[in-house]
């Protein structure tokens, strides 16, 4: 058996390599369309609050995980919730998309409200009243229930470690490190691929603009024709 | 320089779209790659002159399912020798390591438990990759059950 530190690392690496492997392609689309929402805002801090609450999430599956000692049972008990999950994250980005490039009077939302006016936007915010910047805390924890395979994966090993400790809390505390060890792992590519886009030079272009709001919308369709599917 | 920009960006958004596993219709062209029907019943490879043979259960191969693998060999390893193990993944996709553990049941068998996670692409063309240490690794290509 492995030792707890080369456990943590082996997962903190795993996060990494599929982070550039395979996250880039699934959560990509994500943070890109949370970084063309933003506009010219500063997209550090909405991302640290996103990843923060996918971790967040990630933790506490690992926990569950860990103290049922079973993989399957749990996850076909949020099999529905992740299902519905990925439905919401495809229509949240197809509305984003559709408020971006001008098509629905929605103003962007989340983050820039130079564009506020349009009736669903001023109720909406009336109904946030929350600084927008927080509202990536939420939606982290939210979408950090996406249906994922190398998230499961790693579910599974966080599993038979929780089986393998000796008390219950030991079970969860190593189920919840490993998984926010994962998670912190993949951050640095979803950053990089958000950093990408976020380049401000690049932002400015309307063209751009217009180019990544249809590029929103067909990653809400795929979002939501998968879910569908699951 | 303006155009420019504008390419380097569409080139960027595109590849990510395009890199978004399950675009509606990918995984197909890695179906052409399975080599074995575990749902019919076990496969069999040739690894140097060791015939290996894979047998997954429950039948038909579930994915999300605790799953039982049975590894039999045509004759015992020697003993001391490294127990020989299973990872599970797709082929051109990164899902993370999953090994299957082995343990030797007798009679040139070694058993153990696994799950064969899903993939939100839809894709359902898996790979159990069996390692026997010091000899090689067999390669079983197979569909897996959504």
């Amino acid at each position: 058996m492995l030792s707890t530190e080369t456990l943590y690392l082996l997962y903190l690496s795993t996060g990494f390599t599929v982070g550039f492997g395979h996250c880039i392609g699934m959560c990509g689309p994500i943070v890109v369309t949370f970084s063309l929402n933003l506009k010219e805002k500063n997209i550090f801090v909405p991302q640290l609050f996103y990843h923060l609450g996918r971790i967040t999430t990630y933790a506490l599956l690992g926990g569950i995980v860990a103290a049922v000692g079973s993989f399957t049972i749990v996850a076909a008990n949020i099999e529905s919730v992740q299902k519905g999950v990925m439905i919401f994250a495809g229509a949240l980005i197809i509305l984003m998309g559709l408020a971006m490039g001008g098509w629905l009077p929605l103003g962007r939302v989340f983050g820039d409200h130079s564009n506020a006016g349009g009736w669903i936007t001023t109720s909406f915010n009336k109904l946030l009243k929350v600084n927008s910047t927080f509202v990536y805390l939420p939606l982290g924890l939210l979408l950090g229930l996406l249906p994922c395979g190398p998230v499961y994966t790693a579910l599974i090993g966080a599993a038979r470690t929780g089986m393998e400790a000796n008390t219950l809390y030991q079970s969860v505390f190593a189920g919840m490190g490993l998984m926010a060890a994962f998670g912190i792992g993949t951050v640095p590519a979803l950053f990089l691929v958000a950093k990408l886009v976020d380049m401000g030079w690049l932002k400015s272009r309307n063209f751009i603009y217009r180019f990544g709001a249809v590029f929103m919308i067909i990653v809400g369709i795929i979002f939501i024709v998968r879910a569908i599917r699951f | 320089m303006k155009h420019l920009v504008n390419i380097f960006t569409v080139v960027l958004l595109t590849a990510i779209l395009l890199a978004t596993p399950g675009q509606i219709s990918a995984g197909d062209k890695f179906q052409e790659l399975i080599n074995c029907n575990l749902h019919a019943g076990p496969c069999t490879q040739l690894l140097s002159e060791q015939t290996v043979i894979l047998e997954v259960s429950p039948r038909p191969v579930k994915a999300m399912r605790d799953l039982a693998f049975k590894v039999k060999l045509n004759e015992k390893l020697p003993p001391n020798t490294t127990l020989p193990y299973i990872d599970l993944g797709m082929p051109g996709m990164n899902m993370g390591p999953n090994r299957v553990q082995l343990k030797f049941t007798g009679k040139a068998t070694y058993e153990g438990r696994g799950v064969i996670v899903k993939c939100p692409s839809g894709r359902r063309t898996w790979r159990a990759t069996i390692t026997i240490p010091d000899v090689g690794h067999a390669d079983f290509i197979f569909d897996v059950i959504y």
